[in-house]
Order: C-alpha cells, then structure tokens, then sequence
C-alpha cells in the first residue's frame, strides 16, 4: 500500500482553481519531488494534504486511511509534517521552545524528548550552539534547519517539504539536501516541493512537474533530467 | 551656524507655545498652588520679597525656562562652550518673548476691565496677575523676558559642565559596576538565579498586601480595591491578548455579566433572589466563562483588526441591552441595580479590610493560575497560535480548542472581577461598563508590559492608582495622566516591566539601535 496516495484532488482558494485534479503516490521509503514554476500549486498540493487547505473533490490517503475530512491537527498526529515554505519559524520563541512545538502532537516523556533532541542535533550541530537563543536571530540557513528539526521532532512518516533551498546561499543548499538524504535513510518518507529543480532531482527517485494546477509530466527522476522539456523550462538549458 | 541658529528659534518657539499653553488653561496657577504646598509655604509668608504664591510661580516657570537651556545643550552636544550659551540665549529669548508677549497683551486687557474668563475660562484675572509676577504689564512681560533668557542661560551653561565632565556617565558607570560586584558574589548570584529569589520576593509582596490596608484607610483601601480588580481583568486579558494574540476590545463584556449575575441574584430587587454570596461568586465566573466559549463562535475565523472591532461590537451590545428598556425586568435598566448582596462569613461581615483581603485572595490565585498556564502546553500552544496560526495549525495544535480556552479562561478572571466589583460597590448599572473599561484594561497590560504578569500589576497601579495620586491636580488630573502615559510609552515602549521575550523584540527591532546612545 502506498505511502500517500492523493488521487484527482481539486482544491480551490474562493473562486480561484488553484488544483485541478492533482493526482500523485508516494511510496514508503521514497523521495519523491514536486517540481513546476511559480503559481503552479506546488505549495497548495502540500497544504491540501497536510487538511489546511481541504480540497472540495478528490480523496487524499495515508497508508490506507482516508484524510480528505481529518483536521489538520489529527493529520499530524497520524504521521503528517510539514516543512512550510518561508520556514515558518516562531520567530519569538527560542529554538528550544520551538523544537518543543515540533513534539507538541506526541507529548513525549522527558527521556524520549531527550533522545529526540539528541538525534535532532547530530543532524543539525548548529542547533545545539543556538538551543536557547530567540529564533528570529537565527541566520536564514540555520532557521531553515530549525524549521526541518521542528518537524522531525513529531516523528513523521511522511515529511512535506516546501522549498527547503529558498533564500539559501548555494552551499548552505547542498548540505540542506545532503540532510534530507540522511533524513529519508533513517527511514522517514519525503515528498519534496521545489523550484531549484536540478538538486532536487539529484536526490529524488521520482518526480511530477506541475504547471497551473495540473500534473503534465511524472517519471522517475533519471528520466525527468533528460526529458527535454524539463531541460528547457526547469534546468535552464538552451 | 545656520542650522543651529534654526535649532534655536525651533526650541524656542516650541516652548513658548508649550508656557503659553500652560498659561491659557490656567496651569500655571494650579502648578504654583502646588509647589507652594509641596514646600509647605503659608500663602502670607513672603520669601525673597515676593509672596509665597508668585515665588512658587517663579519656581514653576524658572523650571521650564531651565528646561529650554537643558535641552538646548543637549541638542549642541559636541559644540564649543559659547555656541551653547549663544543658541541657548537665543531660545530663551523667543521663549521669553512669547511669553511676554501674551503677558503683556493679557495683562493690559485685564487692567483695562476685560474678563477674559468669559473666553478661556480659566483665565481668572488672579492667573494673570500671577503671570505678570504682581507686576504692571509692561514691568511684568519685561521680568518674563530676562527671567525665561536667564533661566535658559544657566540651564545650558551647567548642562555643558555636567556633559563635559560627564557626571551622569561616571555615575552611571560606577553604579553599574558596583552592581556586578554585587553579582559576582557567589552566593548573591545562586540565590537570584534560585527559584527561592521570586519566592522571597513574592512573600514580601505578600508581607505587605496583609499590612496595608490594616493602615491604608478607607479611602486607600477603596482605591487599591480598584487597583486589585483591575489587575484581575488585566491578568486575564493579558491572556487573551498577550498570550494567545487576540485582540479583544469587548473585554468589559465579561466583566458586566459577571457584575450582573451577582447583582440580579443577591439583591432585593428586581427579582428578590436574595441568595447567599459564596454561592453567586462562582455562578459569576460561570456564566462568564459560558459568553467567553459562545463568543468564539462568531470570531473562529478571525484575526487582528477584525476581531478586534467584532469584539468592540459586542462590549457594546452587552452594555446596550443591560440598559434597554425592554429589558428592564430582567436587568434593572438604566437605574442599574442596588443593594448587591456582599459577602458574609459565619456573621462576620466583610469590612474594607476584608474585602481587600479578599480581592488580594483573587489576584494571587489569578497569579498562580497565570503563571502555571504560562509554562503549560497550553500556553505553549497559545504563543505559537499567536506567531503563526497556520504554522502552529501544522505543528499539530488544535487551533479552535485553544481559542475557546483563551477567551474562556479570559473571561473567567473578568467573571470574578465583575462579581467583586458589584458586591463591593453594593450597586452595578451601565455604565459601569462602558468600553473605557475595556480601554483601561488594554492600556493596563500595555503600559505594563504584555505577557508579563509583574508588568500587569504595575499597569494596574498606573491606570487605576496614579488618577488617584494625581487628583491633587484636580482639573488637569486627565491631562497629567495622558502626558504620563505618551512619556512612558516613549521611555519604555516594550511597558514598564516587560516579558524578557518582547524587551528582547523592542530591543532588536531593527531601526532602533539608532536611537540608542
């Protein structure tokens, strides 16, 4: 049984179709990303399935169970986390304070918070230095890692990822994927959204290009980066 | 040189109009009163051949002169000594010529029989007199002019010394490191960093909430009543606004039915339920609390200024519909209710004291549940809901549970606030709960410091203990009280004690390390 299994979902903002018919499966175990130019959906996708944006038609499955009327909080519970786009830290609270909220659905025992911090920080050392400073003083790069440290924390089996390598120096950006690669071997399943379209295909197994709310192309990410048209609207080639 | 010559007439021109101001609503009376009272001068006695009232006067007006000169220096710092004694003359001039010249014409109309109370009503001839010094016009407006020259004169030359010599700085340095000294002894940092420090320092709150209204008087114990119900209202609105970020401007909704559950059921009239006071006080909070979750319903989706004008709305409604007259049966209408049952303890009825004592019982308890929601799940939930609501609804928190929770709990304080307040007053009408009240509270937690809870009560003591204080101003209590609250706000924008977390923000706010010297 698939991972997440969305299947022809329509979601729209007021009078504005944003998905038509968006369908896509994950599988367990895979990283698979969602690549397509601005305005696209790629983002709207992510929210219909993490229930904050509900979509009107079209069913949404994790491992068999229907999400399409499960509250947002509930979706988490059951294994759902999301990176937002912007990193969507509390900029206010420390970095402490913030990776508790990351926990929040699991209410973890002092020693399983312990573990989990501990993990948390052999994945991202920085962190740690920064544990008890206010987050909005965090450098955009160490903010994006307090935002994936956050969701870690809820133990998800499936992790959404919404532009992890927005505003990021290019350097900063291959250790943020060579994170989301250690992430998905220690066994978490990752779909992730992207516009920086040739990294993310370096690291997934399989991709979908989205243009305005629909699925044009999918295929195993390999074929994807020689598919000419990908070349030429996503890969910057002539 | 040009640019300090506009300095100068800018200042000058600034605090003549401010003197003049003063003078036309006939504060410089009042002030004179004052400071003859202050320095306890007995109105015949005469000091330096002037009478006692227009020494006083020219104390008052010598210190806004001063002031001029002060903060003409201030404004050259770095400049040579006679820059700064020149462009200080020359705002003490156009100060002075302002002055005088309203002196003068106010002078001269009033010799010539004009009252121009019947303008400015505050302008008695007696106020004129003042201002002139007891002088002829002429003589006066003249006296006005060198006085307010001179002033600023000597303002600016000892505020030159001190910079130069930089006083304040050694002062401040030396003040600064004694405290680290302090510090850095061992058991003296143990003990701050140590749970046991808020400890100490709550029970010597605690010492002197049990002796002060032994002490305090009627009067007092009446005002620090107020104070303590305020602060009840403030800890709970801090919840609602600090906490969880909804801005609630129908606060005094919660209050009113709270005031109105404990008056309708213990007074006589209008329904002759005439029950005992223990048993309405958590009826109060109830009933509160109910509104509070009902009230969620229509705002759920809202945030920021829209909930804030739904919630104005319904402060409003409350109080319309308590003084309808459709509803004067069942509320008492605009007449409002008497002989609100207060409370009474195996027959000891409740003096000042005790009812003191028992709205101190409230806040503590207030206090304590505050402090432990705070450092709760809950009130975890509640900051991340007020940094970022669609995050925090992806982190996994159940956004609409903890709305109801903030405005119930919220509204529960404001219950036992209004339930201690009618009993109190013995009496509850409209408008007792006008949207000033919600204002007041706002202001409070605000001037405080939002989310902090010792930010609260210092809010409280200023909103609802400095009026008090200040009455010896009499007519000018609201104008003193409002140039005190714009002053405060501007000396400490993040409130007078803040939570370290929106110090830190008014800190790093980017544009603000300029203003730091």
């Amino acid at each position: 049984m698939a991972m997440l299994e969305v299947s022809n979902i329509h979601t729209y903002y007021g009078n504005i179709h944003a998905l038509k018919g968006i369908s896509l499966t994950v599988e367990k175990g895979e990283i698979v990303t969602l690549i397509g130019a601005n305005g696209a959906g790629k983002t709207t996708t992510l929210s219909s399935i993490c229930g904050l944006t509900k979509p009107r038609q079209g069913t949404i499955s994790l491992e068999g169970r229907d999400l399409t009327s499960v509250k947002p909080h509930d979706i988490v519970t059951m294994g759902v986390s999301m990176v937002p786009e912007g990193r969507g830290i509390f900029a206010r609270l420390t970095v402490a304070e913030n990776l508790d909220l990351g926990a929040y659905s699991r209410t973890p025992n002092r020693q399983e918070a312990e573990k989990d911090l501990e993990e948390i920080f052999s994945l991202f050392p920085r962190l740690k230095e920064r544990y008890s400073q206010v987050a909005g003083t965090l450098s955009g790069g160490e903010q994006q890692m307090l935002a994936m440290g956050r969701a870690i924390m809820a133990h998800p089996r499936l992790l959404l990822l919404d532009e992890p390598s927005m505003g990021l120096a290019p350097i900063l950006v291959q250790s943020i994927f060579d994170i989301i690669k250690s992430i998905n071997q220690r066994g978490t399943t990752i779909l992730l959204v992207e516009q920086n379209a040739l990294m993310a295909l370096s690291i997934a197994s399989r991709g979908y290009v989205l243009q305005s709310g629909q699925i044009v192309l999918s295929d195993t990410a390999h074929n994807l980066r020689e598919n000419e048209m990908v070349q030429r609207a996503y890969l910057g080639a002539g | 040189m040009k640019t300090q010559l506009k300095s100068s007439l800018n200042a000058g021109i600034t605090f003549g109009i401010v003197s003049l101001f003063l003078y036309l609503i006939g504060f410089t009376t009042t002030a004179s009163q004052i400071i003859q009272n202050l320095l306890k001068l007995k109105p015949a006695s005469t000091v330096l051949g002037m009478d006692s009232l227009t020494f006083s006067f020219a104390l008052f007006i010598g210190l806004i002169g001063l002031w001029a000169g002060v903060n003409q220096a201030r404004s050259q710092k770095g400049q040579p000594f006679g820059t700064v004694l020149l462009s200080a003359v020359l705002t003490g001039l156009v100060h002075g010529l302002i002055v005088a010249l309203a002196a003068y014409i106010t002078g001269s109309l009033n010799a010539s029989g004009v009252k121009m109370n019947t303008y400015l009503s505050q302008l008695l001839p007696a106020s004129v007199k003042l201002f002139l010094f007891n002088q002829t016009p002429v003589l006066g407006a003249l006296s006005q002019l060198a006085f307010l020259t001179l002033t600023a004169l000597v303002g600016a030359a000892v505020t030159y010394g001190l910079m130069v010599s930089n006083v304040f700085g050694k002062l401040a340095d030396a003040w600064r490191s004694m405290w680290k000294q302090v510090n850095a002894v061992p058991a003296i940092a143990k003990f701050r960093a140590s749970p046991y420090f808020s400890y100490v320092m709550y029970s010597l709150l605690l010492l002197v909430m049990v002796f002060v209204p032994l002490r305090a008087g009627q009067y007092w114990n009446y005002t620090l009543g107020t104070v303590g119900i305020y602060v009840l209202l403030g800890l709970g609105l801090n919840i609602v606004v600090g906490l969880a970020g909804l801005l609630n401007l129908g606060y005094v909704a919660f209050f009113a039915i709270g005031a109105y559950t404990v008056a309708l059921l213990t007074s006589p009239a209008p329904h002759g339920l005439v029950w005992n006071f223990w048993l309405v006080l958590p009826l109060g909070i109830l009933a509160a609390t109910l509104v509070g979750v009902l009230l969620v319903v229509p705002v759920l989706r809202m945030r920021g200024d829209y909930l804030a004008i739904v919630t104005l709305g319904f402060g409003e409604i409350i109080r319309i519909l308590s003084k309808s007259d459709a509803l004067t049966w069942l509320t008492g209408g605009p007449k409002g209710v008497n002989n609100v049952g207060g409370p009474v303890l195996f027959g000891w009825v409740f003096d000042d004291v005790s009812y003191l004592y028992l709205i101190f019982l409230s806040v503590l308890l207030a206090i304590f549940v505050t402090r432990r929601l705070q450092n709760s799940r809950v009130g975890r939930a509640w900051e991340s809901m007020r940094e970022d609501e669609t995050v925090s609804r992806a982190m996994g928190i159940n956004i609409l549970k903890h709305k109801v929770l903030a405005f119930a709990i919220g509204a529960a304080f404001a219950g036992l606030g209004g339930v201690l307040f009618a009993a109190r007053n013995q009496f509850t009408g409209p408008e007792d709960h006008n949207m000033m009240v919600s204002i007041n509270v706002l202001s409070a937690v605000i001037v405080g410091g939002m989310g902090s809870i010792p930010g609260v009560i210092a809010g409280a003591f200023v909103l609802k203990g400095l009026p008090e204080i200040l009455r010896e101003l009499e007519n000018y209590r609201v104008l003193a009280f409002a140039t005190l609250l714009v002053v405060m706000m501007l000396v400490r924008p993040a409130g007078i004690l803040p939570a370290s977390r929106r110090k830190f923000e008014h800190e790093n706010a980017p544009g603000n390390e300029g203003s730091k010297q």
